[in-house]
């Protein structure tokens, strides 16, 4: 165990179950695999007699062919904080995250219900306000947040869907509960390496995907090309682009890789124009229309003429076709005041508002630094908790308080209280471990789990989710920008 | 009294251009002793023109221009009818802060009392406040708004080219010199920092000669003022540049948080080209004969600019001015 790792992350009962995992320290997170008492869960019997039967070496063979097929498929991520700037391999981790029957059955319960509540929530706050005017969510909240997209105010969207993709990131805590850590309503990413992950492990483990009844993804980007449909007022013939900032974002892979899928264009900004309200692509034989467009763009470039007026990605007159209902774009604007990090602590307060119904998943604890109280509490506390900027995403400007130096706690003190509207705290959540093949052997590491909903006409998620793995030892930061793996993710029939 | 105007916006292009996509919020309100009794817009190229209402209640057209083009001219025309403004009362109750409460207030005035983009408190404006002594008023809230409204009036000097239309007001600040744009966001920083809803006023002012000197407005008789929220009275209209109430000469076009929300023209074009913007516009009481050489022309960029760009821009100033003079 490292120095200045987490105490409970250091074993109490160290079940050394021969070959592969003789260096597996079960410690107080939950284990995906191990129950405490050392014994391999129910549902990952099927997958932990097979890999005793694989010695180490042929463990190693497979995950260099996993990873060599995302070398040649091009399955990369841009890390942007990294000096050398660059495009990585995403690690892929050869062993499989599973989730039973029932496990998922009440994650797709109150995944539903959560985005249901969301999209509730955008539509009235976009509307009549009465969730302000009711004094559940406090006014300054939405007005003074750079995310709440005015010009959507009294705009109508397709069946009240303001989110049609989202990708919501739950984690299981020490009990084993899933809870909600974070909604992602504006551009979320990764579902390509769902997709991914799944066609490298099926093949690397064949017998026991068979055997274990996983449930198939694969409809996935049919399945978000019908949601898409969905929003055209008319249903055929709908011609769609996914839009794409460009080859130097971080997702371009996925991007491409939905378009391909789905079979629409690719689009950058500059492709599309405006021409009397309707939006149009160039191609070889002139103008061609375009009903519906899958932006990979955030709000504050999709449209210079409306947001910032600097941006060249976007296309100019998009938001006043738009406005006028001659093209649809998923998801909406004005998403980003919903998953903003302090808005989050509302949320099972808006589900029982909007749906007067109690949340099926729970949230983590949450305190806002804008009350007097919970901020005395925060800076009291940094040792402990998780310190998150409110309009950050993908894991910048945060601090893990126990993993970080007194100097870097202090610093993190000073930025608090300079703007304490702008931070959320969180205690330190021990997520669960999931075995991990690292360095030739097979490790726990903490993992988080990522489904994607779709929502049009229909709510739809499919049955799988990225699993993201923290791949250092210890470390709780998953994010993909902040150097973490992912794994294919088995939901099982039943 | 009724009030022709006539707006003409032209920008000239040093290189041609393509695909100018433009919005325009230039077209007066109709509402409380204001009634717009004709608008049109012309525009040169010609365009289909769009139209839209926006949250805040403004008329915003908007078009676009695929084919190349040089010059883009845009010419709105307008007749206002104006009533006589109500006469307010000299003061109003203490009682009037108790009444800033959900009950006297909707969603668009708690949202006007949100720091915006142009009109948020920051240090420069703290200590400004501090030095004049603003503080937040314990009695007659009206009274105190106008005295802000003379002490922005007597602290700044009105001077044409310290700021320009995206400077922050720090910028006046410091220089304690700025134009009605400026004089406007501070005021409206100062009253929402008081806790009363304020907003910004795009619009046209029929001045007036007064004391010998024309009454400031902005460098084209477009012009900018701001409007504060008393519940007892509504919306009144505060004018810091010329330390008056917002009266009959004042014509609304529109209303938004601050500059950002509200510029006549905004737009963007494709193209390697400077763009340089000539406005001139008059406002005269329709019984008036329009007198075309009163008209104010003025060039002003688009967006920052390098010095060498300045250089160049003078001599296209100066060009221009010629080139008006001629016609």
């Amino acid at each position: 165990m490292q120095q200045g790792a987490l105490a409970d992350d250091q074993a109490t009962p160290m079940p050394r179950p021969d070959g592969a995992y003789a260096n597996y320290a079960l410690g107080a997170p939950y284990d995906e695999m191990f129950a405490r008492d050392g014994t391999v869960r129910e549902h990952y019997a099927a997958l932990a007699e097979r890999l005793a039967t694989l010695p180490p070496e042929e463990l190693y063979r497979r995950q260099q062919a996993c990873e060599l097929s995302f070398l040649h498929q091009g399955i990369t991520f841009t890390v942007y904080s990294d000096a050398q700037a660059t495009e990585r391999i995403i690690p892929t981790d050869l062993l499989p995250r599973i989730v039973t029957a029932a496990e998922w059955a009440r994650i797709e319960r109150g995944l539903k219900q959560r985005i249901g509540a969301l999209n509730l929530f955008l539509r009235d706050v976009y509307g009549d306000a009465r969730v302000l005017r009711d004094g559940i969510v406090p006014r300054s909240m939405i007005y003074g947040s750079r995310h709440y997209r005015r010009e959507m105010r009294e705009l109508s969207v397709p069946h009240g869907a303001y989110v049609n993709v989202c990708g919501s990131d739950l984690v299981r805590n020490e009990a084993g509960d899933f809870v909600v850590l974070e909604d992602n309503l504006r551009v979320p990413s990764g579902v390509s390496y769902m997709l991914a992950n799944r066609d490298v492990v099926r093949r690397a483990f064949p017998a026991v995907f068979r055997r274990m009844g996983v449930r198939a993804i694969e409809h996935y980007p049919r399945e978000l090309l019908t949601t898409l449909r969905s929003l055209a007022p008319f249903h055929e013939d709908v011609s769609i682009a996914v839009l794409t900032p460009g080859v130097f974002n971080s997702a371009y892979f996925e991007h491409a890789f939905l378009a391909r899928q789905m079979g629409v264009e690719l689009v950058e900004g500059r492709d599309l124009l405006v021409n009397d309200n309707v939006v149009y692509t160039r191609t070889t034989s002139g103008l061609k229309r375009i009903d519906v467009i899958y932006r990979r763009i955030d709000d504050d470039f999709i449209d210079p003429l409306i947001f910032r007026e600097d941006s060249s990605l976007g296309v100019p007159g998009l938001f006043n076709a738009y406005r006028a209902g001659n093209v649809m774009i998923a998801n909406a604007l004005g998403t980003g005041i919903a998953d903003d990090k302090a808005l989050y602590a509302y949320v099972p307060r808006l589900i029982r508002y909007y749906l007067a119904e109690e949340p099926v998943l729970n949230n983590v604890e949450t305190f806002l630094c804008r009350e007097e109280k919970s901020l005395s509490h925060v800076l009291a506390n940094l040792d402990t908790l998780v310190v998150k900027a409110v309009g950050e995403s993908g894991g910048y400007g945060m601090l893990v308080g126990p993993h970080a130096s007194r100097a870097e706690r202090d610093e993190f003190a000073q930025k608090i209280r300079a703007d304490p509207e702008n931070y959320i705290a969180q205690p330190t959540i021990q997520l669960s471990t999931a075995p991990t093949f690292v360095d030739g052997v097979v490790e726990p590491r903490h993992v988080d789990l990522r489904p994607f909903i779709l929502q049009g006409e229909e709510t739809v998620i499919v049955p799988g989710a990225l699993t993201r793995v923290a791949l250092k030892r210890g470390s709780l930061v998953v994010n993909s920008s902040q150097g973490g793996g992912s794994k294919d993710t088995w939901v099982l029939a039943g | 009294m009724f009030y022709s105007l006539r707006h003409i916006t032209r920008f000239r292009y040093s290189a041609p251009v393509h695909e100018s996509v433009m919005e325009l919020r230039m077209q007066p309100r109709s509402e409380g002793p204001q009634t717009l009794r004709s608008f049109q817009i012309t525009t040169n190229p010609r365009a289909q023109l769009y139209a839209y209402t926006d949250y805040l209640g403004n008329a915003v057209y908007h078009f676009n221009v695929l084919r190349a083009h040089e010059e883009l001219r845009i010419e709105a025309q307008a007749v206002v009818e104006m009533a006589a403004i109500p006469v307010l009362p000299e003061t109003v109750d203490a009682l009037e802060w108790s009444r800033y409460n959900p009950y006297n207030l909707s969603d668009i005035h708690f949202d006007l009392l949100e720091p915006s983009k142009f009109a948020r408190l920051s240090r420069p404006l703290a200590e400004f406040m501090a030095q004049r002594g603003i503080e937040k008023p314990a009695g007659d809230a009206l009274s105190a708004l106008k005295a802000l409204n003379r002490t922005i009036y007597d602290a700044f000097d009105y001077q044409i080219g310290v700021t320009e239309v995206h400077s922050p007001i720090e910028q006046a600040l410091a220089a304690r010199r700025g134009v009605c744009q400026d004089f406007a966001h501070i005021m409206i920083a100062v009253a929402r920092a008081w806790g009363i809803p304020a907003r910004y006023v795009s619009g046209y002012l029929n001045s007036r000669r007064r004391a010998g000197a024309r009454e400031r407005s902005g460098e084209d008789a477009t012009h900018a003022w701001i409007e504060a929220y008393l519940p007892s009275l509504g919306w009144l209209g505060f004018d810091p540049t010329n330390d008056i109430l917002a009266g009959d000469r004042h014509i609304r076009a529109a209303v938004g948080r601050d500059y950002a929300d509200v510029p006549p023209t905004r737009g963007t074009f494709k193209g390697l080209a400077e763009s340089e913007l000539a406005i001139s516009v008059a406002v005269e009481p329709t019984q008036a004969p329009v007198r075309h050489e009163e008209f104010l022309r003025i060039a002003r960029p688009m967006k920052p600019r390098t010095p060498s760009d300045l250089a160049l821009d003078r001599l296209h100033h100066q060009q221009q001015q010629q080139q008006q003079q001629q016609q």
